[in-house]
């Protein structure tokens, strides 16, 4: 950091979804499980930097990492998760050996049980088996489809059955406390400690998916044909949804909602080539209940909204404004339709770009440090004049990213603030 | 095209199992040849569906529910296919690479194979390179077809060109690769004979192999 700046961290990242210039790049890694970093390539950017500590792996489907105090400061991250302040005693946490052969820690709730075919099966306390991860695979896959055979009549289950799928099941801090009596009070004062003690913005992550909880239940094939087949399953399935997420977002608001800076939404609507569907089938089922999502949280905290969806967006982004969203993630800039001069020029005014920072897939991967700082330079002067950009790889820093590139990334980020 | 044609090539396009089947068990009454209710009906619909795809006009849910409908009837009408000269397009092996559970775009371009013409064998996912191997020799497809979703499980297309050219049997076999990271570079530096985007132009890249 310059030492000209005026702006707290959390100004920053304000300043820049409001659209005013700041008075630097704000800057995130790690303030949601979709802007993070694997940890697996954090532990090998540590290696790198000759640090010690931890590699808390916070989200455990994903196998993505938390990222900690001196690697917050060493990068000049504007931004963090409240989640981040649960699981903070030792015992919350257990070292693991990854099959690729590093020492990283888990939560102390989950235990991956080895397979004969090398492969991790996670099985829930009921005997379910959730979650599966192949040798060889740095993630877990979703193994339970709890509607596969169909919708039931009634809804009275729903949430038991959110809970057999892996996402739910097996969720990443604050979510993993959710169930304990005294829940939303440690949320509201553990949230208020972090504010004190750190300038940084604060995000609270709620998910709130419709869309993805559509694939979650009936399997992403069924779904989709079911939006086109079946439109009337799929609104009953969405006004349970609803009312499921209304009642989260209520205890959000109450718990943090003058706390947190940011709520974080996710729902993916974009595949590599398009929309998964089409920009009216969006407006029919999901723009009217999104809407309702961001107008509740407007209405009932000052926490901008945040929406992760990935993929090629382009043919519904102006939904998506209209739907109330404040800023857009992870800006998929290798997708069709996703090139960030185009997303700037068109969207720029209206929503702020919470990634598309640098490539995850090709570049950051396996380009130079020179490609990787000349393309992190690219994007940034693309999406950041006039503020409305919020620095941030595409999705997570993946597990075959070279900590050389990362450290490259960072000196191109800090030549703007 | 009589009007069963018509209106199976509609039903497809609409997604209309029931009437895919009226329609097919229609034009096998009214005494139309197999081979022209396949390639006149179903594949010239399933081509229609690709453009639409292509064009922008019609999304995944769309070309699934095509897909579908295309299937039931290929169902009813494949026992009158075998006593038939028609020959399928080409038999095509597809699979998701070894350390990836993502089938659903695998499974859209296996679909839409199916659909042109070509004979699909299904290898699943988590497909190691001695799987694809062991499809090459038991299986003599014309075409190996790897999916791969992640950046880390991607390298595992070059072990299986690697494997198939120590076992012997690169020579018979095409191979086209696709997926999400997957690129035109990356196939070329791995030696793939064809690479896609999306499962529309994968039935043009492998309508291509079987010519080249």
């Amino acid at each position: 950091m310059t030492g000209k700046s005026k702006m707290t961290s959390r100004e920053r990242v304000l300043a820049a979804i409001e659209h005013r210039e700041p008075d630097g790049l704000p800057v995130d890694m790690g303030a949601t499980p979709s802007s993070g970093i694997s940890a697996i390539a954090y532990y090998n950017l540590k290696k790198h930097l000759g640090m010690d500590g931890p590699t808390l792996v916070y989200d455990v489907v994903q196998q993505v990492a938390q990222p900690e105090d001196a690697i917050l400061d060493r990068f000049g991250i504007d931004v963090v998760d409240i989640g981040r302040t649960f699981n903070d005693r030792p015992e919350d946490w257990y070292d693991f050996e990854l099959p690729q052969g590093m020492t990283v820690q888990f939560p102390s709730w989950f235990h991956p049980r080895k397979q004969a075919d090398e492969g991790w099966d996670v099985v829930d306390k009921e005997g379910t088996r959730v979650a599966y991860m192949p040798f060889g695979a740095t993630f877990f896959d979703q193994t339970c489809y709890p509607y596969l055979d169909g919708y039931p009549a009634d809804y009275k289950q729903l949430p038991y059955w959110m809970g057999k799928v892996h996402w739910a099941g097996l969720a990443h801090s604050p979510w993993d406390h959710a169930g304990e009596a005294d829940f939303w009070q440690q949320l509201r004062q553990r949230a208020i400690a972090l504010r004190e003690s750190s300038d940084r913005a604060l995000v609270v992550v709620a998910g709130c998916n419709l869309f993805e909880w559509g694939t979650f239940l009936r399997r992403m094939d069924n779904f989709l044909v079911d939006l086109v087949n079946d439109q009337a399953n799929v609104e009953r399935l969405l006004d349970a949804l609803m009312e499921q997420h209304f009642q989260t977002l209520e205890k959000v608001c109450n718990a943090v909602g003058d706390v947190a800076d940011i709520l974080r939404f996710g729902d993916d609507l974009g595949t590599d080539q398009g929309p998964f569907m089409a920009p009216k089938t969006y407006q029919k089922l999901f723009k009217p209940r999104h809407s309702q999502l961001t107008e509740y949280v407007h209405k009932h905290s000052k926490m901008k909204t945040f929406l992760h969806s990935c993929g090629s967006i382009y043919k519904l982004l102006p939904d998506l404004i209209e739907a109330g969203y404040d800023v857009i993630n992870p800006v998929q800039i290798t997708s069709r339709n996703m090139d960030p001069v185009v997303l700037k020029k068109e969207f720029g005014k209206d929503i702020t770009f919470w990634g598309g920072g640098a490539d995850t897939r090709h570049i950051l991967n396996r380009g130079t440090p020179e490609a990787v700082k000349e393309h992190t330079r690219r994007n940034i002067e693309t999406l950041s004049p006039g503020g409305g950009f919020v620095f941030n790889t595409v999705h997570n820093i993946l597990p075959d990213v070279p900590p050389e590139n990362i450290v490259a990334m960072f000196e191109a980020v800090d030549e703007y603030r | 095209m009589t009007e069963n044609l018509t209106n199976l090539y509609n039903c497809i396009l609409e997604g209309n199992v029931d009437g895919v089947g009226q329609n097919v068990q229609a034009a096998l009454d009214e005494g139309v040849e197999p081979g022209e209710i396949l390639s006149e009906g179903m594949i010239a619909a399933m081509q229609e569906v690709g453009r639409l795809y292509e064009e922008g006009d019609c999304f995944v849910p769309e070309m699934l529910v095509a897909a579908r409908a295309m299937q039931a009837g290929l169902a009813l009408l494949k026992p009158h296919l075998l006593n038939t000269n028609v020959q399928a397009m080409g038999k095509v092996a597809v699979g998701t690479v070894k350390g990836d559970l993502h089938d659903i775009g695998k499974n859209l371009v296996g679909l839409m194979l199916e659909g042109a013409g070509f004979e699909v064998i299904n290898l699943g996912v988590d497909v190691t390179p001695d799987a694809f191997v062991n499809s090459v020799k038991n299986d003599a497809p014309d075409i190996i077809a790897m999916s791969a979703l992640l950046t880390t499980t991607m390298p595992s297309m070059d072990a299986t060109i690697a494997a198939l050219e120590a076992a012997g049997v690169r020579k018979q076999v095409k191979v086209m690769i696709g997926g999400a990271p997957v690129t035109e570079e990356y196939a070329r530096k791995i030696g793939a004979d064809g690479f896609a985007d999306d499962a529309s132009r994968a039935v043009a890249v492998a309508r291509t192999l079987m010519t080249s």
